[in-house]
């Protein structure tokens, strides 16, 4: 299916979201534009620091203001820009329209209510039913995330489930008003390996059943991108590096950074002895970014003019983006 | 859950015998006792009489210190008179029966000769008036106060009533009280609007038995303003702070994310999810201080001539009245011991993850 015909759900347009910390202006989000279709799993992908959670609280209006405010751009979702809503107009959207899971389900859900009292809230918020339709939207949806007996455990508290268990309430809980986006800002980071793919498998499946959510996945995890992810951004510095399909991400980076962050990864067709690659240098502190590109510091095919001048994000082949001076589009791999 | 508080209480008696072995041990240890009260009383007498001549010739005859010494039982050993006065040791004096507390015999006061009980139990609700009035007083003040404080976080607000909250924290209850009096109840600057101290008017009983109720309420919150402040003023600055922070710990937490991610207004998300969490650190103090409170302040007492617990347990310390000293402790000490119990119940009942084993 060509991209064009599908419909475009949200669209982030040179959002830029800036902390002021002890009076100088950290700028966490700077200028980042991407589209998420309908139906599709978008994957966020970038090292801690990167702006991807922040780009992501920005699209809930979740900024905490003050030290942090969104200063400009546009974020529209299904055509209408969230930024010209009022507080409780963005509330019906919320939870609603857009749902999040976080990354610690240890502490994201509520120590001293029940989860069947958490669940309903905001169904019973949002739908205005009775409490004892609320129960029953609750059950059924603890029941589709596979927890066992779900009537009664709706009675349990956070933390008389475990770790996976509060994740799948916690997806239950953002599904349940079946949401046209689901922003999931790492929600296996703190799950153990082995729960880590029932739980990205249960989200996509879940969601399926619940009106098809587009979904938003942030994560470090280049593994989890290539399972679910669809198409990915890279960040790094606040900005996007690179755009592209999941597969020809990982068949082709552009991006030196791409690259380096694959070429980092541990694959078993390699040889065992050798050492894993890694980016050296460190990501440049966000209160004082380099004026050029971000990545030139750590870039081993850096120019002069690199670190003089910003590159522009290019669209290199259709649907391909990447925000490197020294990439074209002839030959389409490894252009430089 | 109902082991752990069986075990509790079963502690109770171990704890109380501890501390009031320690304080009847100190007290007897501690030089004035009543042989040199009823010396000094003498000595009063007699030096009146005989001018300055006297001296030495005025030392109480040995015979009669013996008397006074098996009187007041301190020819006993420290731990033997413990033990008559818990009541596990016969007292001779009363026909070799056991008679203490267990017994529910706390003795004669030395200064009054009145039985402690009776002296106890028509004091202790007057401390239980102001005790539970300022200890309310205390959670309308500082809950309120706090909240505002942390939803207003480094706001002029905030700035400004912090100075009250250290102001309150440097000055004890009984000394704004002093303050208060000085200013409200003489004439120095022409407002004498309340007594100064004291539980009711002098004729209170009358005009209650000729049912003048109005007057007689309105006498009764005219003596209890400035005492009540005094009781807020001791609980003030330690509590609004902990609502404050406490409020603004929870206010940063991942649950408050959540639940305004799930679209709920900002209303509901303080006042259900964080205050409710919040709340956890002031409630667990609830036996605490009211195992403070319903003993009496001591110092307050005395401030505002109060005639509850603690005033009677500051004239007894005073006086040696060592029956009085013991009786008023016991009384402290159960309260106190009972209070933290009601502390963990409480915490129990307010955090479900508090479980105990």
């Amino acid at each position: 299916m060509s991209r064009d015909d599908r419909q475009k759900l949200l669209e982030l347009r040179d959002l830029r979201t800036y902390f002021d910390v002890e009076g100088r202006t950290a700028k966490a989000v700077d200028g980042v534009s991407f589209d998420i279709y309908t139906n599709e799993v978008f994957g966020l992908v970038g090292e801690s620091g990167s702006g991807k959670s922040v780009t992501s609280l920005s699209i809930m209006r979740l900024i905490p203001n003050p030290p942090g405010r969104i200063e400009s751009g546009e974020i529209r979702f299904r055509g209408q820009n969230l930024l010209d809503l009022s507080f409780a107009e963005m509330r019906k959207i919320r939870g609603n329209d857009i749902s999040m899971i976080f990354q610690e389900p240890m502490t994201a859900l509520n120590p001293v209510f029940t989860i069947g009292y958490q669940l309903r809230e905001g169904i019973r918020y949002h739908s205005k039913c009775s409490k004892a339709e609320a129960e029953d939207r609750a059950t059924e949806m603890l029941d589709l995330v596979g927890i066992p007996d779900p009537r009664r455990r709706l009675k349990d508290y956070p933390h008389q489930f475990s770790g996976g268990m509060r994740q799948r309430a916690m997806i239950a809980m953002a599904l349940s008003m079946e949401p046209g986006l689901l922003i999931a800002d790492e929600p296996t980071t703190a799950l153990d390996v082995t729960i880590q793919a029932q739980i990205l498998e249960l989200m996509l499946k879940v969601r399926e059943k619940t009106g098809d959510a587009s979904i938003l996945l942030i994560t470090h995890d280049l593994a989890v991108v290539a399972e679910t992810c669809d198409r990915v951004a890279v960040m790094y510095g606040g900005k996007i590096q690179e755009i592209s399909e999941v597969k020809a991400l990982f068949k082709t980076p552009l991006h030196p950074y791409t690259q380096g962050l694959l070429s980092s990864l541990p694959r078993p067709d390699k040889q065992k002895k050798t050492r894993l690659d890694t980016i050296p240098g460190i990501v440049p502190s966000i209160m004082s970014m380099p004026p050029g590109c971000k990545f030139a510091a750590r870039c081993p095919i850096a120019e002069p003019r690199c670190e003089r001048d910003e590159p522009e994000l290019r669209e290199i082949t259709p649907g391909r983006f990447c925000r490197c001076h020294l990439v074209d589009g002839k030959g389409g791999g490894r252009a430089w | 859950m109902i082991s752990y508080f069986v075990r509790r209480i079963l502690l109770i008696p171990i704890t109380f015998m501890c501390i009031t072995f320690l304080v009847y041990f100190v007290m007897r240890s501690a030089p004035g006792g009543p042989i040199e009260q009823a010396r000094q009383q003498i000595m009063m007498q007699d030096g009146g009489g005989g001018g300055g001549a006297a001296g030495e010739d005025l030392e109480l005859p040995q015979a009669a210190i013996d008397q006074l010494k098996r009187y007041y039982k301190l020819d006993k050993s420290k731990p033997h008179g413990y033990l008559i006065w818990l009541g596990l040791a016969p007292d001779e004096d009363k026909g070799d029966r056991f008679s203490g507390i267990v017994q529910g015999d706390f003795g004669r006061s030395y200064l009054w000769s009145d039985p402690v009980i009776e002296t106890i139990t028509s004091r202790f609700p007057i401390s239980i008036y102001f005790g539970l009035i300022g200890y309310f007083a205390t959670w309308l003040v500082c809950v309120p106060l706090g909240i505002k404080k942390a939803l207003n976080h480094r706001s002029m607000f905030d700035t400004g009533s912090s100075m009250a909250v250290f102001l309150g924290y440097s000055i004890p209850g009984f000394v704004a009280a002093m303050i208060l009096m000085l200013l409200f109840s003489t004439e120095l600057i022409g407002c004498d609007w309340f007594p100064l101290g004291g539980f009711r008017s002098e004729g209170w009983d009358d005009m209650w038995a000729k049912g003048e109720v109005w007057w007689c309420i309105k006498d009764q919150l005219h003596h209890t303003f400035i005492p009540i402040i005094g009781y807020v003023m001791g609980g003030f600055a330690t509590m609004t702070i902990l609502m404050k922070n406490s409020l603004l710990d929870n206010l940063g937490a991942d649950y408050v994310r959540t639940a305004f991610a799930k679209g709920l207004p900002e209303n509901r998300v303080v006042f259900v999810h964080a205050l409710r969490n919040s709340m956890i650190p002031l409630c667990v103090s609830i036996g605490h201080a009211i195992g403070l409170m319903l003993a009496g302040s001591f110092l307050l007492e005395k401030t505002c001539n109060i005639p509850g617990l603690g005033l009677l347990g500051f004239e007894s310390i005073v006086g040696r009245d060592y029956p009085v000293i013991m009786g008023v402790l016991v009384f402290a000490v159960l309260i106190k011991l009972v209070g933290n119990i009601l502390s963990d119940i409480v915490l129990a009942f307010v955090d479900p993850r508090v479980r105990f084993s």
